[in-house]
């Protein structure tokens, strides 16, 4: 049924949770599993699906804000006003989003911390986040650098133009690593 | 079984059960439905949050529409695709499940609100809609309708997920 490369890709990330299996993040994950908040969420039917609604709601501010400087950039959208109007109007909610989704991400952590914490592929989102959070401090301040350049303003370089797609195709993997946490081989 | 519904003549089709059986086509769907609905959600509330007098004041509620109506568009029919091919493979344990038909019934709403908005309220929006004019209130009641039931979409959505043993069908 499986593609080759399917089961490669599958093996190797059962082999890397077999090795998260033989760290201290086991005791540390059932040790959350205990505490009061965790078996609150763990019991109360609404929580979980209502933090990751929370959760998924913050992506949507977040990526919608990444999309929408990104399509001013090219010079798709908003061209009545330059790129310091969509830069003011979008970074600072695409950072409080930012704080939001971690927030929401530590609770539902505390939610199932061994599902979690004992998965190859959420460690391999939140090297992605680093990632992409990184990629936006640099991107942002070559937007800024670029806003102070005047009557160029209203004109992306095509170095802005590469990174924000980079800067896209990035939280699309992050989105993609939440999403296969629940399906992880194991 | 002697009378199958048409549900679950859908769901055991070539199609719903070559993405039911499969180990990557579900999750692969659903992380493109993902980030097709994020993208639906996200862009229509930055537009209702203009409505409302919130953000993007600088920026005229025409203009603003231009920005958002074409990526909010291309995102839906991703999100509209991905989530019928998500369905086709579980349709009778979807048709069973309260929270699925919640969520298309406020979907169904949501389009309502939205028609209305395009057909009635934007009357005059050339003019009401300029950057410092009052925006009138039917506007911002359409603006918070929407941010809401945007908000109870993805909600209901998740919970489906969650109660899909719970209402087999």
């Amino acid at each position: 049924m499986c593609l080759k490369e399917g089961n490669t890709m599958g093996e190797w990330l059962f082999e890397m949770t077999e090795r998260l299996r033989g760290t201290q993040l086991v005791e540390f994950s059932l040790w959350v599993t205990d505490w009061p908040f965790a078996i609150w969420l763990q019991s109360h039917f609404l929580a979980i699906p209502g933090f990751q609604t929370l959760h998924i709601l913050a992506i949507a501010v977040l990526f919608s804000s990444v999309l929408m400087l990104n399509m001013r950039i090219w010079g798709f959208t908003g061209k009545d006003q330059g790129i310091e109007a969509a830069y003011r109007r979008f970074v600072p909610w695409s950072w409080w989003a930012a704080a939001f989704l971690i927030a929401t991400g530590v609770v539902l952590l505390i939610s199932e911390p061994v599902r979690n914490m004992v998965n190859a592929i959420f460690w391999i989102k939140m090297s992605f986040l680093v990632i992409a959070i990184t990629a936006s401090l640099v991107f942002q301040r070559a937007v800024r650098v670029q806003m102070r350049a005047g009557a160029a303003a209203l004109e992306a370089t095509g170095a802005l133009k590469v990174g924000a797609v980079v800067l896209t195709l990035l939280w699309c993997a992050v989105i993609m690593g939440g999403r296969w946490i629940a399906y992880a081989p194991v | 079984m002697a009378n199958p519904t048409i549900w679950e003549n859908v769901q055991n089709s070539s199609l719903g059960l070559g993405i039911a059986e499969s180990e990557w086509w579900f999750p692969t769907i659903e992380t493109v439905h993902v980030i097709a609905l994020v993208t639906v959600v996200g862009v229509i509330a930055a537009m209702d949050l203009r409505l409302l007098g919130l953000t993007s004041r600088g920026k005229s509620v025409v203009a603003m529409e231009r920005d958002t109506v074409p990526l909010v568009w291309g995102a839906f029919v991703l999100a509209l695709v991905t989530g019928t091919l998500l369905f086709v493979s579980k349709a009778a344990t979807y048709m069973a499940n309260p929270f699925f038909l919640w969520k298309m019934g406020l979907m169904a709403l949501a389009g309502v609100n939205m028609a209305i908005f395009h057909r009635v309220l934007s009357q005059g929006v050339d003019e009401w809609g300029q950057p410092g004019h009052a925006i009138p209130m039917a506007a911002k009641v359409s603006g918070v309708v929407s941010l809401v039931l945007w908000m109870l979409i993805p909600l209901c959505g998740r919970i489906v997920g969650f109660t899909l043993g719970v209402y087999y069908s």
